[in-house]
């Protein structure tokens, strides 16, 4: 201990001894395990049938409450106390001391506030406090004469029934339902917000959410709009489950009572508090998804997003989430992006990033919808693009978060849609692409997709310029990507080569494909996703776009590739794979005459038996017009220039009943195939020496 | 010549002083008293505002009294205020467990909801620990309760830091971090506790008076850029000031 004095009285201060209760707690010992051991110890309370009653009953009760007092308030608020109990087995004694039937009052409250807050925010805790049973004695405990009683155990339930861990409440039965309903009636404020939140944990299939609409339910929630601030929040994210994503219940909701409900919920995006502002957009937006068309009026549209741009300048989760709102609000949407730019979102946004620090939920949040912002407007990708955001946006690529790393990539791969924006300035293509390529080394998965979100967009914009990405090592990285077990990094990887492939030199062709090696690609071809092996073939299909010689890449080494797409092809697989799978053959079959005959023998080729048909026939049968186009595309390749090898093609392809198949489509309803039978047909009579039928 | 006389004249108007000053509008006090005088305001609404004041401050026997005297009601149940102060009046003594014993008493589910809040009722303890030279308690409390607060969430970390840093220091009062003994992180914590119990209540933590007296200061501000009037620059004497000219 110092010399110099420290602590004691001083003037200014209030009395500032310690607390006293820590040394009443030191005599009863306040170790979690000596504390558990003793509430097991406790026993059946006095009075319960077991003997025992008098002083000494009500002195093991009082040791009992006690207990559970203070474990409740060493756990509450305190995770790692939680885990610490929840180890030491104490859950089924708490839960316990709610199934005593001559448990006090005290003991009661005690209990379900300990169990209540075991199940809050500890995955574990809940599984643990469920599997005691606690739920029927809660329920039960409802209806306790004593009022503290009925409000600890409804806080309980709730806290039970917030965790994704609580059991379906089947609001399908009548009697579940009534007993909802019973509690939405309730005096009791702390009942009605448990229902509530019952009703928010029940909505989960489209069954349910009807059956809560057929009795009443959103309209009794409606109806308690007018009580207390926090029954008026939970009445509002309840409507908002109960219509979430179910056109019927949405509409059915904003028409009942003349709209009278929807009313009410637009009148709230007005009200006093922040929170009640913002659950009352949610509802809305909400509204809107499932059924727009009773969403149609602009100006509620323009209101909301007003809000919540103002919405973001209020201080904690309010705040926080008030941009995934706004994102969620103008997702896919041109018309509200655009609105949403005449109201200065983007610069507000921008402003409200620059003026705080990185590592918050804010930032995260605001990176996103500045990023869906972007998503489809010109106008709001420049506007983005000032000196200040791209350097932080530079800076956040490189940041300690992983949120933050794959928000700006977010950011970045809806920028660099832009044919322009990346093309100079603080932010381009050349400062971005080094600390991109980084992040596909990222430790999380996650960042490393978002990341090739992005280098997918850019390769894009690059064209012609591509040695600039050439250089920056990024070639080798997705090739590495490639081949991962994730069938998402395989995805994108892949689409990014594809990206960069495309009007790509025939030098840096080769170049790529000796990274990524032909068994790769043949193996690639045949992955077990088929979005995988789409991508796939698109890459071989700007492969092999544009010079003769790079489809040797295809026929070339055996034809192992080749070979892959034959399988493919004659697999029935998805339509969008055999699509990219004939528009690479089309564009074989379009050089010379060792191509073409390769593309003949994938069509036609030499069996045993000719029994099965040649998928050609299925192709050119197909509902999918593109893919009726490809193979009409890769036929008049086939048999285009006219010549003796082409006539030797058409009569093979006669044989085998294609001719017939295409003769047939003249009447195709797709006029892009219409004219390319008509130039087929063509083309067969001009190879024809005599006329056919 | 003749042109010249009317221009001269033209010229005069313009130069006189009457017209120069009439870009602002002028409101001499008795106009303005005048024009107050006929703005009623209701004795309930004032009291209902006074009530409001006392019950979110927390004036438990003050709202009492003036509830008799006055016969408005208050907005939420006395007795729940009671308890609420107990809880500020602990906070504010530095008894940082009766404090959150007093609070899970009133609602088990406000701490645990509120991250942030009980966090700073741990760091308040710990400081206290601190202030009352209990090292080795302060040292084995920061280590088993403040630092699983840091690996449960990142954004404590710097304030347990800063917490912890004056473990060091002999001298604590005057080590970098000092002003963490003062008063007023006490009060901090103490309106922090306060404001959370409001909320739990559904009660707005913000008494209305405040807002008033804003809006009063924006409206002058407002007005001060099309009018000289009498303003009120000292709301404690509402006292009128003549507008300058």
């Amino acid at each position: 201990m110092p010399a110099t004095a420290r602590g004691g009285a001083r003037p200014e201060e209030a009395s500032p001894a310690p607390s006293a209760s820590t040394s009443a707690s030191s005599c009863m010992g306040t170790r979690p395990e000596e504390l558990t051991a003793r509430l097991a110890a406790a026993g059946p309370a006095p009075g319960s049938g077991c003997g025992g009653a008098g002083a000494g009953g009500e002195e093991v009760e009082h040791e009992r409450v006690r207990a559970l007092r203070e474990i409740k308030n060493q756990i509450i608020g305190n995770r790692t106390k939680k885990l610490l109990y929840l180890r030491l087995g104490a859950v089924p004694s708490v839960v316990a001391a709610l199934a005593e039937p001559g448990a006090s009052p005290a003991a009661l409250v005690q209990a379900a506030a300990a169990a209540g807050s075991f199940a809050c925010g500890v995955e574990d805790g809940a599984r643990a406090v469920l599997a005691a049973g606690a739920l029927e004695h809660l329920t039960r405990l409802l209806a306790h004469p004593d009022e503290k009683v009925v409000d600890a155990s409804a806080r309980a339930l709730r806290m039970i029934y917030q965790s994704r861990l609580a059991p379906k409440f089947d609001v399908n039965s009548g009697k579940n339902m009534d007993f909802v309903l019973s509690l939405l009636d309730s005096e009791n404020e702390n009942v009605t917000e448990l229902a509530a939140a019952i009703i928010s944990h029940s909505c989960e299939s489209s069954a349910e959410q009807l059956s809560l609409c057929s009795a009443g339910v959103p309209q009794k929630l409606v109806s308690l709009f007018g009580g207390s601030m926090n029954i008026r929040d939970a009445c509002l994210g309840s409507v908002t489950a109960v219509i979430r994503n179910n056109r019927d219940v949405a509409s059915r909701f904003a028409s009942t009572d003349h709209g009278k409900g929807f009313h009410s919920v637009v009148g709230l995006i007005h009200d006093r508090s922040p929170r009640t502002r913002l659950l009352a957009c949610l509802c809305l937006i909400a509204l809107g998804h499932a059924s727009p068309c009773h969403f149609q009026d602009k100006q509620i549209k323009t209101k909301l997003i007003m809000v919540l741009l103002e919405l973001i300048e209020e201080p904690g989760h309010v705040g926080d989430e008030a941009p995934l709102a706004l994102t969620t609000l103008i997702k896919d949407s041109f018309e509200l992006q655009k609105q949403a730019l005449t109201t200065n979102a983007v610069e507000k946004l921008s402003n409200h990033l620059l003026a705080n620090p990185l590592e918050t939920r804010r930032a995260v949040t605001i990176l996103l919808a500045l990023s869906e912002l972007c998503s489809k407007l010109e106008e709001s990708r420049s506007q983005l693009m000032s000196v200040e955001v791209s350097t932080l946006l530079l800076e956040a690529l490189k940041h300690d978060w992983a949120d933050i790393r794959i928000a700006a990539c977010s950011c970045l791969k809806n920028i660099s849609r832009s044919p322009k924006v990346l093309s100079g300035g603080r932010l381009s293509c050349d400062t971005v692409i080094g600390p991109l390529v980084q992040l596909l080394n990222d430790s999380s998965t996650s960042v490393q997709v978002a990341a090739l979100g992005a280098i997918c967009n850019i390769a894009v914009n690059l064209t012609p310029r591509k040695s600039v990405l050439l250089h920056s090592g990024v070639v080798s990285q997705l090739v590495h990507l490639s081949k991962s077990m994730d069938p998402m990094l395989r995805l994108k990887s892949v689409w990014a080569l594809r990206n960069i492939m495309f009007l790509l030199s025939p030098k840096d062709k080769d170049f790529i494909v000796k990274e990524l090696t032909l068994s790769t690609l043949s193996s690639l071809i045949c992955d077990s996703e088929h979005f995988v092996q789409e991508q796939t073939l698109a890459l071989v299909h700007n492969l092999v776009d544009g010079y003769v010689d790079s489809a040797n890449y295809v026929i070339g080494e055996d034809g192992m590739v080749m070979d892959a797409i034959a399988r493919q092809l004659n697999n029935a697989s998805a339509p969008g794979v055999c699509i990219q799978g004939m528009y690479v053959l089309a564009n074989i079959a379009a050089g010379n005459e060792l191509n073409k005959e390769a593309v003949m023998n994938v069509l036609l080729p030499h069996r045993v038996d000719h029994i099965k048909p040649s998928f050609v026939v299925n192709f050119l049968q197909s509902k999918d017009k593109q893919l009726r186009v490809a193979t009409l595309w890769c036929l008049l390749n086939l048999i285009y220039p006219k010549c003796e090898a082409s006539s030797g093609r058409v009569v093979r392809l006669q044989n085998a009943g294609v001719i017939l198949q295409v003769k047939s489509m003249r009447n195709d309803p797709f006029l892009d195939c219409k004219l390319r039978v008509c130039m087929v047909l063509e083309h067969c009579m001009d190879n024809a020496d005599d006329c056919f039928m | 010549m003749f042109l010249s006389r009317i221009v001269l004249r033209d010229l005069n108007s313009i130069d006189s002083p009457a017209s120069m000053a009439s870009s602002k509008k002028v409101v001499t006090r008795d106009e303005w008293e005048r024009k107050l005088r006929d703005v009623k305001i209701r004795k309930e609404d004032m009291n209902r505002l006074v009530m409001n004041f006392l019950v979110t401050e927390g004036f438990v026997d003050a709202a009492d009294k003036f509830r008799i005297e006055s016969g408005t009601q208050p907005e939420i149940d006395l007795a729940t205020i009671t308890d609420r102060m107990e809880v500020k009046r602990a906070v504010q003594s530095g008894n940082v467990q009766e404090a959150i014993e007093k609070i899970n008493d009133l609602n088990p589910t406000i701490l645990d909801t509120n991250p942030q809040l009980y966090f700073h009722l741990q760091q308040q303890k710990l400081i206290e620990l601190i202030r009352v030279g209990k090292i080795n308690e302060a040292l084995e409390f920061a280590q088993e309760e403040l630092a699983p607060r840091g690996e449960e969430n990142q954004t404590f970390l710097e304030e347990i830091e800063k917490t912890v840093a004056l473990l060091v220091f002999e001298d604590v009062k005057n080590c970098p971090y000092g002003e963490l003994l003062d008063v007023s992180q006490r009060l901090k914590t103490a309106s922090e506790v306060n404001a959370a119990i409001l909320t739990s209540q559904s009660h707005e933590k913000d008494p209305k008076l405040p807002s008033l007296l804003k809006m009063l200061k924006w409206t002058q501000n407002q007005l001060d850029e099309k009018a000289a009037y009498p303003r009120i620059n000292d709301f404690t004497t509402d006292a009128l000031e003549d507008p300058s000219i």
